[in-house]
């Protein structure tokens, strides 16, 4: 008797090899489910809660106080079917992310300039503390006299509420880096220039993080404010015109709308830069 | 060959002198053992050896090409891997990728490390591996002269022996001069070709001690028969017995006065 043999060895160790790979997957796949279920499981989770209770309270209080979800999932539809809602959330997006590049610019540029030179961190500290204890709403008064209802006034509220943030969080990130990798890197004949462009800069890159983010939210809710009091087009001002009209749905939808702009901006903007600048700082945690 | 001059070093920081017209002579070839109590200035006369620090008074002769530097707890870029680690000095001085990448490999074959420690980040490497990076970093540069900051200190007893051996058989292979701190007396035994004891307020170099034959040729009774003998010697009471938070703090500005500033 002779057993029967497959007629091609390469098919046969090709099927070996796929049925090895599958047997694996199938071996993995109880330990990826369980890593997504705990990766997305809990966030889901309580996003249902929210809007579970969410739900709870427009039972209990009715549509013309508060809306439920789905009346103002469709209130977003029906603002982003039309131009103007696209407009709306284009202005209030190109004047958080304008605002936002100019306060990094300036108040990142002085926070640099004060993190290495103390008689000028002496010098702007109270300044700093000052600009940081004025309320924003302050700001939005003070620049509609100066500019006017305008776009610009806008975008110079934001910038100088984010500003001082930014310049304290660049202050804290010069202070704060380890200096003795920087004398290694003296010791070794690299210059000043070089060692703030290798070593320094990447360890205040790796601290702003952070600071980008609780900006990036505190210029929406500026924009949003200074866009509601001043009336120029925005998520601010299509609020107004709903508190007007005591369309709620739009007022809702327009919050959404602003929550879902942060929300995408963080992921598209601040987090990718996060995990660019100080991923390896979750390595060394 | 490589050696080093330090003449009349002086040195503080915010009005308190630290080191007090320090002169050392480190020969050709020799590897020095610089020893001395905490807090009486070795790590600081290193940082001015490495060009870290400009000396407030005193000269510094350099008869060496280049020189490389290993400082305690590593200090590796937390961000790069070993690799990157390695190749950093390397990037400073304008080479070609091609010349970087074989620099690194052969830095990291001297000190024994595996291709795939390479790739892995200072966070996942053991004590040990770091400090063969922080070796294998100092010798990238193909370095005449190596000074040692307290490399080991952090190391559990075994691993520290293991470093000294790597240590010992780099200078035989590549013959260069060096200036070592500690404050281990058997690592300077173990190590050098000459013991300089340091002034426990940072006023100079009180005296130096030869340990018998030469570094890597020492038996161990030889080591500790010496070491036992330099612990009754008068130069060396100070790292044997001072208590640092005994030690008064010198100042170089009047502390009572109008003018006081420390």
């Amino acid at each position: 008797m002779t057993a029967s043999m497959p007629s091609d060895p390469g098919i046969s160790r090709a099927s070996a090899r796929i049925s090895a790979r599958l047997a694996e997957w199938v071996d993995m796949a109880p330990i990826l489910a369980s890593r997504t279920a705990l990766r997305f499981g809990p966030p889901m989770l309580g996003l249902a809660l929210f809007l579970a209770l969410w739900q709870a309270a427009h039972l209990r209080y009715g549509g013309f106080i508060l809306p439920s979800p789905l009346q103002t999932g469709a209130a977003v539809l029906a603002a982003l079917s039309i131009g103007a809602g696209w407009a709306a959330l284009g202005a209030t997006l190109a004047r958080v992310a304008l605002a936002l590049a100019l306060s990094a610019m300036i108040g990142g540029g002085l926070g640099l300039l004060a993190g290495y030179a103390t008689l000028f961190r002496a010098t702007i500290a109270p300044v700093a503390t000052i600009l940081l204890g004025m309320p924003a709403t302050a700001w939005v008064i003070l620049t509609m006299i100066w500019f006017g209802p305008s776009h610009g006034a806008i975008v110079f509220t934001i910038a100088i509420v984010t500003g001082p943030i930014l310049y304290i969080g660049t202050v804290d990130a010069v202070l704060t880096r380890d200096k003795r990798l920087e004398e290694m890197a003296a010791s070794f004949g690299a210059s000043w220039l070089t060692r703030f462009r290798t070593i320094a800069l990447r360890q205040i890159m790796a601290s702003l993080g952070p600071v980008f983010g609780i900006s990036l939210a505190l210029g929406f809710k500026v924009a949003i404010m200074a866009e509601l009091v001043t009336n120029v087009a925005g998520l601010g001002a299509s609020m107004a015109r709903a508190r007007a009209h005591m369309d709620i749905d739009m007022a809702l939808a327009n919050v959404a709308l602003a929550v879902a702009g942060l929300v995408i901006i963080e992921h598209l903007v601040i987090r990718p830069f996060q995990s660019r600048a100080s991923g390896w700082k979750r390595i060394t945690a | 060959m490589s050696g080093l001059t330090l003449a009349t070093i002086s040195h503080g920081f915010g009005g308190r002198a630290i080191l007090d017209t320090v002169s050392l002579v480190i020969r050709p070839g020799e590897l020095v053992a610089l020893v001395g109590p905490s807090g009486c200035g070795k790590s600081t006369l290193a940082a001015i050896a490495g060009g870290i620090l400009k000396p407030d008074q005193g000269r510094i002769l350099r008869h060496y090409k280049r020189h490389g530097m290993v400082f305690q707890q590593s200090r590796l870029l937390p961000w790069a891997t070993a690799r990157d680690n390695i190749a950093y000095p390397l990037t400073l001085g304008g080479m070609t990728g091609t010349q970087v990448i074989a620099r690194t490999e052969a830095a990291a074959q001297a000190v024994a490390l595996l291709s795939e420690d390479l790739m892995k980040m200072p966070e996942q490497l053991s004590g040990g591996m770091r400090a063969r990076v922080a070796i294998a970093r100092a010798l990238a540069v193909e370095p005449d002269f190596l000074i040692f900051d307290e490399p080991f200190a952090a190391l559990d007893p075994a691993l520290r022996r293991r470093m000294q051996d790597l240590v010992l058989s780099l200078a035989e292979a590549r013959g260069f001069g060096g200036m070592f701190i500690t404050h281990d007396l058997h690592e300077a035994a173990r190590l050098s070709h000459r013991i300089a004891v340091m002034d426990r307020q940072g006023k100079g170099i009180l005296g130096s001690l030869t340990p018998p034959d030469t570094p890597g040729h020492r038996s161990e009774a030889q080591i500790f028969e010496f070491v036992e003998a330099a612990r009754q010697d008068p130069l060396l009471s100070d790292l044997i017995h001072v208590d640092e938070r005994a030690m008064s703090v010198h100042c170089a500005c009047d502390t009572l006065g109008f003018r006081r500033c420390c």
